[in-house]
């Protein structure tokens, strides 16, 4: 089977700061890191390709030329091609417009029996652009998966649903979004890995590589718009009282009235 | 030699990282730090091929190594010294055991040893100092002798002592330097050749995780295939021909652990309340203990990817440069190291803190692949004959270089750098004519000026261009006002020191302040404190409490 992992190369937002004035993130001395649901998905399918014999990973990514560092990190840990999606006409799409340039540069690949997504970005969040290139394709979707597994042809999806698991078995061709599992211990290649890597195949597409309409991309192909970013107001206050239950019950009794919740 | 892309490089550094993350914590090598205990099961997993295999990066990739170049090779140095300084001269022990064959092995000794090292994860040992020989290898003493059988020259038999070995109790190969019969020469010696045998483990003041022990070889026969480049006395010369390479992967040492302890002090400081506001905020704790130690440090970085880029250029030698970059980092990184304990103040002097066991550690780096005074007369050395060779104009080129670049840009102190090139090149002028390098305390002092101002030269140099290499976290205004004070400091301090020298012999103090233009160095001092304090104020925002 062959299968494509999309992944993204975003600031390690643990280190991010959103300045407060300007709304906008300080950057300057951020690291770059693969998103950590990406390499979850990454390491999904290269597990796969290590069980299945003839199995092959493909990955690709949006983003500026500098996003190359994550490809090649990615053929480092075993995939066997990158491919970089890298054009000003990009610049600024939002989850529609990134997911319709990805489906078009999956197209362009061809032959995907499975397709794996980070269920989300630690920047954005919005877990839109998995869900987004299954509905352009026109392929079944299973997301927040936690485990995958293949046997024969049918595909067994493990995905989570609240207060327990869902599994799915479906056939090819398919888009899983996986989730971050807790405490995983994320691989890291070693440095014959890497060195191997820089010698992997290796593109970078632009639109016309891809064959995008250019009114579907960038700003003007969004449909929607980042108007501000701001870091969220501390409006809730969590007061403790160090008491006993009968006191604590009385204290919650005097606080519900002073707030006017009771009379 | 070819370096990595920048991409592979900084893969292999964020690898290193997490491995370290993982498996080298504080507690863990506290532990060994206070056991005296070389982390072999850590040690082996760096050579893991399939887990990290660091000692593959100064193998060629036509010999399964990953063909790393000197500048990627100082910046993995860098990250294992700020991870472990034993840890990572075990590890630089290999690269540095490894050199005589890459740089003298014939093409089957590259082929057989160089192609195990890298697939076995041999760890090498570099054996060269003997108890009476240290920088001064022409004394060596441990004997190489013929081995004749059936009339044919069959191996050598090798009998003597090292001593302060790294990686000497655990390597699996050594490279020791013996006398044959046509003069000094590398020999490969496998740990389980009879009449081997490795001395106890020595009980350090710091790298207190890297092995060192001596060696004793009484009669160990050597087949003649062993002896690297197969012909005899090129020993001496084999080993001087890396010693720039060598000597800026222990400046790399230097600039890692000096800026690990900086960067705990710079933290700290925003902590640690003291009269109504944070250490950070008080001139007396932030000019005395960071910033100088900053601008020293990043000067020293300049210099050593500016050698490091020669060297992957295809350079050879560089002798007096890998000294300069080796004395400055070390003794730059040695100094913000002790500052930083007294930074921390008591909590600096326990062992808690990571900063008591990095002043331990760092000594090392002002004495092991040669001392930093051996370092002094290998400068002044080297430019003493510069100095006479060109009558003069070696650093009047210089000096005129920094005007051009101070026309260009005039924020990074080049004008105060070509001030002190120009009292640099008048206080050499002025010693020869009187005649006062019969002194050795004058060469030793002028190998320490020159030193800075040829620092300073570089660090303006980088400070101006465009763009700056990936290594550095400042921003523009930060680096030119460190590149700045550097220069004005180095000025003043060629002025002073060079004066103390002269005036020693001359008769007319106040004729030669006027050759040495002290007034205008005097003059670009102005500015120096706003510079420190905003200096001050960026390492606040760089390195944020955690």
């Amino acid at each position: 089977m062959k299968i494509i992992v999309c992944i993204k190369q975003v600031p390690d937002t643990t280190e991010v700061k959103i300045n407060p004035e300007t709304g906008t993130l300080i950057r300057t001395g951020v690291p770059s890191i693969l998103n950590p649901y990406d390499h979850f998905a990454l390491e999904s399918a290269l597990n796969l390709k290590k069980k299945h014999p003839g199995f092959t990973v493909d990955v690709i990514s949006m983003g500026p030329p500098q996003a190359k560092a994550v490809v090649q990190f990615a053929l480092a840990l075993g995939a066997d091609e990158g491919i970089l999606l890298s054009d000003a006409a990009f610049a600024g799409s939002d989850t529609w417009a990134t997911s319709y340039a990805l489906s078009m540069a999956i197209k362009k690949i061809g032959k995907a029996d499975m397709i794996f997504c980070g269920m989300q970005a630690i920047d954005g969040d919005t877990a839109q652009v998995g869900p987004g290139i299954a509905q352009q394709l026109g392929l079944p979707q299973v997301t927040f998966c936690e485990h995958i597994e293949v046997e024969g042809k049918t595909i067994i999806a493990e995905r989570h649903i609240d207060g327990g698991s869902e599994t799915v078995e479906l056939r090819a061709p398919a888009l899983f979004t996986m989730i971050m599992p807790k405490d995983h211990p994320y691989a890291y290649p070693s440095f014959t890995q890497i060195y191997s890597a820089s010698k992997k195949k290796f593109s970078i597409w632009n639109a016309q590589d891809i064959g995008a309409e250019s009114h579907y991309l960038g700003l003007k192909g969004s449909p929607t718009q980042v108007s501000k970013i701001y870091p969220p107001k501390k409006e809730t206050e969590t007061q403790f009282f160090n008491v006993s239950a009968a006191e604590a019950a009385e204290k919650i009794v005097e606080i519900m009235k002073k707030e006017g919740f009771i009379k | 030699m070819p370096s990595l892309d920048a991409i592979s490089r900084n893969l292999m550094l964020d690898s290193l990282k997490a491995y370290a993350k993982k498996k080298i914590t504080y507690d863990y090598i506290r532990e060994k730090d206070a056991a005296n205990e070389c982390p072999l099961e850590v040690l082996k997993e760096m050579y893991d091929t399939d887990k990290l295999g660091v000692h593959l990066l100064m193998i060629p990739a036509e010999y399964g190594g990953v063909s790393g170049g000197t500048y990627d090779i100082y910046r993995i140095c860098e990250q294992l010294a700020r991870i472990d300084l034993g840890i990572a001269t075990s590890v630089f022990a290999t690269f540095l055991g490894t050199d005589p064959l890459n740089v003298g092995g014939t093409e089957e000794q590259k082929e057989k040893w160089l192609k195990k090292i890298a697939k076995e994860k041999l760890m090498v040992a570099y054996a060269a100092t003997e108890p009476d020989a240290g920088s001064d290898l022409v004394n060596l003493k441990t004997r190489a002798e013929h081995v004749i059988k059936n009339g044919k020259l069959a191996g050598y038999s090798i009998t003597g002592a090292k001593q302060w070995i790294s990686n000497g109790g655990i390597a699996d190969l050594y490279t020791v330097l013996a006398m044959a019969p046509g003069g000094p020469s590398w020999f490969l010696v496998e740990k389980n050749y009879e009449g081997f045998s490795p001395n106890h483990h020595e009980d350090k003041h710091g790298i207190r995780l890297s092995n060192t022990s001596g060696l004793s070889l009484d009669n160990v026969f050597v087949p003649v295939e062993n002896l690297i480049g197969a012909q005899e006395g090129k020993g001496l010369l084999q080993a001087q021909a890396v010693f720039g390479y060598t000597r800026l992967m222990v400046a790399a040492f230097g600039l890692g652990a000096g800026w690990e302890a900086l960067e705990n002090a710079i933290r700290y400081s925003q902590q640690r309340i003291q009269a109504g506001g944070p250490l950070s905020d008080k001139q007396g704790y932030t000019h005395k203990f960071l910033v100088s130690h900053a601008a020293n440090l990043e000067a020293a970085r300049s210099y050593i990817e500016y050698v490091a880029n020669r060297l992957d250029s295809g350079e050879h030698g560089l002798q007096t440069e890998g000294a300069i970059a080796k004395y400055w980092a070390t003794e730059s990184g040695n100094k913000a190291a002790e500052d930083a304990i007294q930074a921390l103040g008591g909590y600096g002097y326990t062992r808690d803190f990571p900063v008591e066991k990095i002043k331990r550690d760092i000594k090392i780096t002002c004495i092991y692949e040669g001392t930093s005074e051996v370092m002094e007369m290998t400068i002044y050395r080297g430019r003493w004959q510069e100095h006479l060779k060109t009558r003069g104009e070696f650093y009047s080129a210089m000096a005129k270089e920094m005007e051009s670049l101070h026309a260009l840009n005039p924020n990074v102190g080049a004008d105060a750098c070509a001030l002190s090139l120009k009292a640099l090149g008048t206080v050499l002028e002025e010693c020869r004519i009187n005649k006062l390098t019969r002194h050795q305390y004058v060469t030793f002092k002028l190998g320490s000026l020159i030193a800075a101002s040829e620092i300073a030269w570089s660090f303006c140099k980088t400070a101006a261009a465009d763009k700056y290499s990936e290594t550095v976290k400042f921003d523009k205004k930060t680096y030119e006002t460190m590149a700045r004070v550097n220069a004005k400091n180095t000025a003043l301090r060629t002025a002073m020191e060079g004066s103390a020298l002269v005036l020693s012999a001359v008769d007319d103090p106040a004729g030669f302040a006027e050759k040495i233009n002290l007034k205008e160095i005097e003059k670009k001092q102005k500015g120096l404190l706003a510079d420190m304090d905003f200096i001050a104020s960026s390492l606040k925002s760089s390195f944020k409490a955690r």
